[in-house]
């Protein structure tokens, strides 16, 4: 049967079919899944969270707690707990009912609910206790599997995301009545002004009462007309689109919703867009939420707000369904109760908890010929998949007295009104109790923000109008500019008024009573959980889980702050709110991630020389930011092979390097050598003109922040090398010194990290790899020793030659401006094809350099390691007063016995780095651990595996026997100095 | 506006990779600046942000005592040559292969760039520029008209920088043309 | 994200092109080495940690690149302030 009513609501006649549980069901252009399977007499969509009992649709917004689907439109596009009230249908979308097994019917956990008074509030502090071990085998997968709701999809998001930056002078959230009326007063020439709604239509509250006139416009016909005005004068409108947070300096991020109601968006469409929007000034529109009223059986299917009732009608043309019961302490029921009754569906009672409820409203009613039931209670609804009466008592002294039955197919509530505040708390606003209404309003923000309309408690479309003109003139006046607000005529409007409720009374003996919906907390549960001593309102939150849920507690914290108030004996001011958190609904992971997924995860930085290593079959790890070449297989070489093979060739014979992301610092000025003195431990100031020197950088508390060669090109340039990881940090750490301890100095630093490409050649046969290559320089040993600098020409290129050396082996390092790094690279691997050179990656680079004893910072050093610890003492410039760190030095920790120092360890096997390393492998647990290991490699020099270790006064330690225990095995090893290989550096002098 | 010219709007950003050019990083205290007016053949903007050129050579002051000059490649070597003369101490590096420059121009200029810049570029007045920051890398802005931007970054991340704005100027394309 | 006034570039600006330095105001030693292992101690790591209004370092790193000062309320995270390196801190309004 069909509750669609002709020629009611804004839904196009265009049938659209979509399923739901496997049933297809038809709806229409512009419903949502609540309306259109209301349209088809459906109310009962899932299950409850903790008691699986049976739930309907609550409401006709973002609020909703209950209608809460499995989504799915194609493969891979799945999203649990999906609010029917906010999707809209189209054709292909499937929807499936959740928390239910075997289906929504006949679901087997409803069991929980008889055993309700087990699940009571805390009942996980108190079931779950013993035996311990129980918690992660058993109980805690045990309930992860019963209670939680939809499930995860377990194929990846097919779906792209985006993410903008937005400047408006002006935002105004929330496009009912107050914020268009804002938007407009805002809108001057000049002014950005931007208007957010989540949902697909601006009107908000218009349209859902047609019956009102605007300046003597139906609503709808003076709706269309403002939009159009409004979109004119340049407002920029988003529809679909929530704020979800409101940060520092007026910063809200939105959540636009762009393809989740298309049924076959442009590839291109992002699905999600988050937009982070600074705004000048923020006008916060979003009304009010109705309360639910909170007696015996409030959660059954077929209960629903009164207020979303009359949206359903009116908006979507559909009615709740044949016979309604309406219980209310607020007048704006009846208004619901009227037009249900014009649409065919007849009010079997009003039951008005008041004893006194206005007067023209009980005259209406009687002309409407609805029998109303003032200082009434409802103690109780029976059905069970669907609500099929109500019970209802006149209250004499607090208690129910003789009840009636009064059957129904839907009961209409309502509890009054209470402003949405999320956003406005966000932003560190605060609250102010409004006794009368007994409601929390909007006071002090401490940003450039107005709350209009219904979100700061003026009720009616007219008292919003006029709010929301007010605040956007005021908002584009703090800017300097003025508005006149138009002054609006309203007719048809009806505020209403009423009394703020707490449980209904009722005379059963169990009630169960719903306050929050979603976590399934009662009444009871909110007392029970005072009763046992929780007296702030967070613990009786986090003990009932009430508010806790994705709706944080939209429709719920009011009526469960009353109630535990009551229970504390205090009043509701001085037990307080909850913190509102953002999001202020659900936002998905891909809208927070954005583009930053996949090829965009994260930057990838890439060396002039990557296409060749790429092209090349290169196998690539990332260092920082960048992604360097790990190694080079052959064709059927696995890593370990394809290492051997690289690291051999090196010190048989050369091999090439791409070393381009070694940081680069140009140092310029006549105070360049001070400056370095200053920052580095090595001396700098008679180092010659086309020599390098080894320099280390230290923090002020002593340890080893980084390391590289510096080369003296003049008297007053220094080429400074840093780590590739550290480049930004010391760049950073250098210009701290240089503007804020010594702006005296006069020298400047500039980054030319990217300016150069730098190529290693590396092993015996270098010099005669590069040497046709080199024009006018003299590259013999004599005349460009080990540790030289010169400004030349490579392959035709103005370069920067170093001869320098990471590998223990003869090396040059080639720098060359980068728009020619490959042609250079290229032309020296055809220099180098007839003496075997071979590329090599990272890997072999560190295997190389971890057999002389070379460190890495940050691998063999963690920020914990001194020079001395390191064997690095002899790169302190004794002589000089000062330097970065050398204070600490002398710090009595830094000179106790028992540091951790570097050593070497042979073992048998290749050890893991990060062991731990005893000296007594058959001490009980804990054992004393004395360090670590730092690097490990299989080396093809040595044919053995070696390995670098931090341990604890290790120098003096060399010739011991260490262990390291393993699962399964304890190794053992032998520490050595850290120079494997070639310890008198005789091969550097080739 | 009918359903056909919406589609021809000319709403597609242009992104174009800009020929390498001379740049040098030129550091000099800001009361030695007037110094530089000597090779550069103007005096050196005084604003953060401002620009200022002649015969093709444009500087962009980035700091109190930092300018980014850009030139043709045959104004190189006269450049080179004039600031190594320069009697007042200063640093004059060479960064011409430092950075890769963008050209993006078209209506939908100021949205395509907020996909990755957190400023309101709408505010930044024709004629000038601003280093600035995009998607976490380091650019200098440089607007050349209401439409027209240059975007300067480090080399190594212009892959990343410029798939982005790819990627984004396709989907700001299909939004600009859903109905 | 907050909003920072570059008192050089003398504009106000998104947080994401600034990176916090640290406590202002804490001058490197002239001389460490005349300093007790206390008196260095107390330069490496004693901060003040202040509720309330704290004299904080910033750079406006993907700017002009300088480091500045700001007086900024931990409480509600707002900038009172902000002034070159080298200026004295600005006295309370």
């Amino acid at each position: 049967m069909s509750y669609r009513v002709g020629g009611r609501g804004r839904v196009s006649d265009r049938p659209v079919t979509f399923t739901f549980d496997g049933r297809r069901i038809e709806g229409r252009a512009g419903d949502t899944v609540a309306s259109a399977l209301l349209a088809n007499g459906i109310h009962l969509t899932g299950r409850s969270f903790k008691y699986h009992r049976p739930r309907g649709i609550l409401t006709a917004g973002s609020e909703e707690p209950n209608a809460l689907l499995q989504v799915r439109r194609g493969p891979g596009r799945a999203e649990p707990n999906t609010r029917a009230t906010v999707q809209e249908i189209h054709p292909g979308l499937e929807t499936e009912s959740q928390n239910r097994w075997p289906s929504l019917r006949v679901d087997a956990l409803s069991i929980n609910d008889r055993l309700s008074p087990v699940f009571a509030a805390g009942f996980y502090y108190k079931t779950f206790m013993w035996p311990k071990a129980f918690w992660d085998r058993v109980y805690e997968p045990v309930i992860r599997a019963a209670a939680g709701l939809g499930r995860a999809p377990a194929e990846p998001d097919p779906d792209r995301y985006a993410s903008r930056y937005l400047h408006t002078d002006v935002l105004v959230v929330g496009g009912g009545p107050a914020g268009l009326a804002a938007a407009r007063a805002a809108a001057l020439p000049g002014v950005r002004v931007t208007l957010v709604d989540e949902t697909a239509e601006f009107g908000g509250a218009l349209l859902s009462e047609p019956g009102t006139e605007v300046d003597g416009r139906q609503a709808w016909a003076w709706l269309e007309d403002e939009l159009t005005a409004v979109a004119a004068m340049g407002v920029r409108l988003m529809s679909r689109t929530t704020a979800i947070g409101y940060y520092h300096e007026n910063m809200i991020a939105l959540a636009e919703r762009v393809t989740d109601h298309l049924e076959a968006p442009h590839p291109d469409l992002p699905r999600e867009r988050l937009w982070r929007v600074r705004a000048g000034q923020v006008i916060l529109a979003q009304g009010a939420h109705e309360k639910p009223l909170v007696f015996n059986g409030n959660d059954r299917p077929g209960v629903m707000l009164a207020g979303a009732a009359r949206t359903y009608l009116n908006r979507y043309g559909v009615r709740p369904g044949d016979r309604a019961a309406v219980i209310t302490s607020h007048d704006s029921a009846y208004a619901a109760a009227f037009d249900l009754v014009g649409a065919g569906t007849a009010i079997a009672a009003i039951i008005d908890t008041r004893l006194e409820p206005p007067a023209e409203l009980l005259s209406a009613a009687a002309e409407r010929g609805i029998p109303v039931r003032v200082g009434h209670t409802v103690t109780g609804t029976d059905g069970r998949l669907r609500v099929s009466a109500v019970r209802t008592a006149p209250v004499r002294d607090g208690r129910p007295s003789f009840a009636v039955r009064i059957p129904c197919d839907c009961v209409l509530m309502s509890g009054g009104w209470t402003p949405a505040l999320s956003l406005f708390s966000h932003s560190r606003g605060t609250l102010l109790w409004d006794a009368e209404a007994e409601t929390f309003l909007p006071d002090r923000s401490p940003e450039a923000c107005r709350m209009v309309g219904g979100a700061r408690g003026l009720w009616g479309i007219g008292a919003a109008l006029a709010d929301g003109a007010e605040a956007g003139a005021a908002a584009v006046a703090a800017l300097g500019r003025t508005s006149a607000p138009s002054q609006r005529a309203v007719t048809g409007d009806a505020p209403g008024t009423g009394q703020a409720c707490r449980e209904l009374p009722t005379d059963w003996p169990n009630p169960r009573a719903f306050v929050d919906f979603q976590n399934d907390v009662t009444a009871k549960d909110i007392r029970l959980a005072v009763r046992e001593g929780m007296r702030s309102i967070e613990h009786v939150k986090r003990y009932t889980t009430s508010g806790m849920a994705t709706d944080q507690g939209k429709s719920s914290n009011i009526n469960a702050l009353m109630i535990a108030a009551d229970a504390i004996g205090r009043s509701a001011p001085e037990v307080g709110l909850t913190t509102f958190r953002p999001p202020y609904t659900p936002v998905t992971f891909g809208a927070i991630a954005g583009h930053h997924r996949d090829g965009h995860f994260e930057v990838t930085r890439k060396t002039p020389i990557d296409g060749w290593a790429e092209a090349n079959g290169a196998v690539f790890e990332p260092v920082g930011q960048w992604r360097r070449a790990w190694y080079v297989p052959r064709a059927g070489e696995d890593m370990e092979t394809a290492v051997l093979r690289e690291c051999a060739a090196v010190r048989e014979a050369v091999g090439m390097f791409d070393a381009s992301t070694l940081g680069k610092i140009e140092v310029v000025g006549p105070d360049a050598g001070e400056f370095l003195n200053r920052m580095y431990t090595n001396p700098w100031t008679k180092l010659g003109v086309g020599r390098c020197r080894y320099g280390l950088l230290l923090g002020e508390d002593g340890y080893i922040r980084d390391d590289g060669v510096i080369g003296r090109l003049a008297p007053d340039l220094f080429h400074v090398t840093t780590t590739t990881g550290g480049a930004a940090r010391v760049m950073n750490t250098m210009e701290d010194y240089l503007q804020t301890e010594w702006p005296e100095l006069k020298v400047w630093l500039t980054s030319t990290t990217e300016q150069w490409a730098v190529i290693a050649v590396n092993g015996p046969k270098a010099r005669e790899v590069i040497a046709p290559l080199v024009e006018g320089l003299d590259l013999s040993p004599e005349a460009f020793p080990h540790m030289s600098v010169a400004e030349t020409t490579v392959a035709g290129v103005p370069a920067r030659l170093f001869r320098i050396s990471f590998t223990g082996e003869l090396g040059f390092e080639i720098n060359v401006p980068a728009r020619h790094g490959r042609a250079v690279w290229d032309k020296v691997a055809a220099a180098g094809a007839d003496h075997g050179i071979t590329p090599y990656g990272t890997e072999s680079m560190h295997v190389l350099r971890a057999e002389k004893g070379y460190i890495i910072v940050g691998q063999d050093t963690d920020g914990t390691v001194t020079p001395a610890d390191a064997g690095l003492s002899w790169a302190i410039g004794k002589k000089k007063p000062d330097f970065v760190g050398k204070r600490s030095l002398a710090r009595p920790d830094l000179v106790a016995a028992g540091r951790r120092e570097l050593v070497g360890l042979l073992a048998d096997d290749k050890l893991e780095e990060g062991a731990q390393i005893v000296l007594d492998p058959s001490e009980p647990m804990p054992m004393t651990m004395l360090g670590h290991v730092t690097s490990s490699y299989q080396s093809a020099a040595l044919g053995r595996p070696i390995a670098l270790a931090l341990l604890a006064d290790g120098h003096s330690r060399m010739g011991e026997r260490v262990h390291i225990p393993m699962p399964g095995a304890t190794l053992s090893a032998e520490v050595t100095s850290p120079v494997f290989y070639d310890p008198d550096g005789d091969r550097l002098k080739l | 506006m009918n359903e056909l010219a919406r589609d021809l709007l000319p709403a597609a950003t242009v992104i174009t990779a800009l020929a390498p050019a001379c740049r040098f990083s030129l550091r000099i205290a800001p009361q030695d600046g007037v110094e530089a007016a000597g090779p550069l053949g103007f005096a050196l903007p005084e604003r953060i942000g401002a620009r200022a050129s002649a015969n093709s050579v444009e500087a962009l002051m980035l700091g109190p005592d930092e300018w980014l000059i850009l030139a043709p490649e045959a104004a190189r070597e006269r450049l080179v040559s004039g600031f190594e003369a320069l009697s007042a101490v200063h640093s004059c590096v060479d960064i011409s292969d430092r950075e890769i420059s963008l050209s993006i121009g078209g209506p939908g200029v100021l949205d395509l760039l907020s996909v990755g810049c957190p400023r309101d570029l709408a505010a930044l007045p024709e004629g000038e520029a601003r280093r600035t920051v995009f998607d976490g890398v380091s650019v200098v802005l440089w607007r050349d008209g209401s439409e027209s931007f240059r975007l300067d970054a480090w080399r190594s991340f212009m892959p990343h920088i410029e798939s982005l704005l790819a990627s984004a100027e396709r989907a700001r394309a299909a939004d600009c043309n859903r109905t | 994200m907050l909003l920072i006034y570059c008192p050089y570039c003398k504009e106000t600006l998104p947080e994401a092109e600034f990176a916090y330095a640290g406590e202002a105001h804490i001058a490197r030693p002239a001389d460490p080495s005349g300093l007790s292992d206390e008196e260095w101690r107390d330069f490496l790591f004693i901060r003040s940690n202040v509720k309330g209004a704290h004299a904080e370092r910033w750079r406006h790193v993907h700017g002009c690149g300088r480091f500045f000062n700001a007086v900024r309320d931990t409480v509600s995270d707002r900038f009172e302030a902000t002034y070159p390196a080298g200026v004295p801190r600005p006295e309370a309004p």
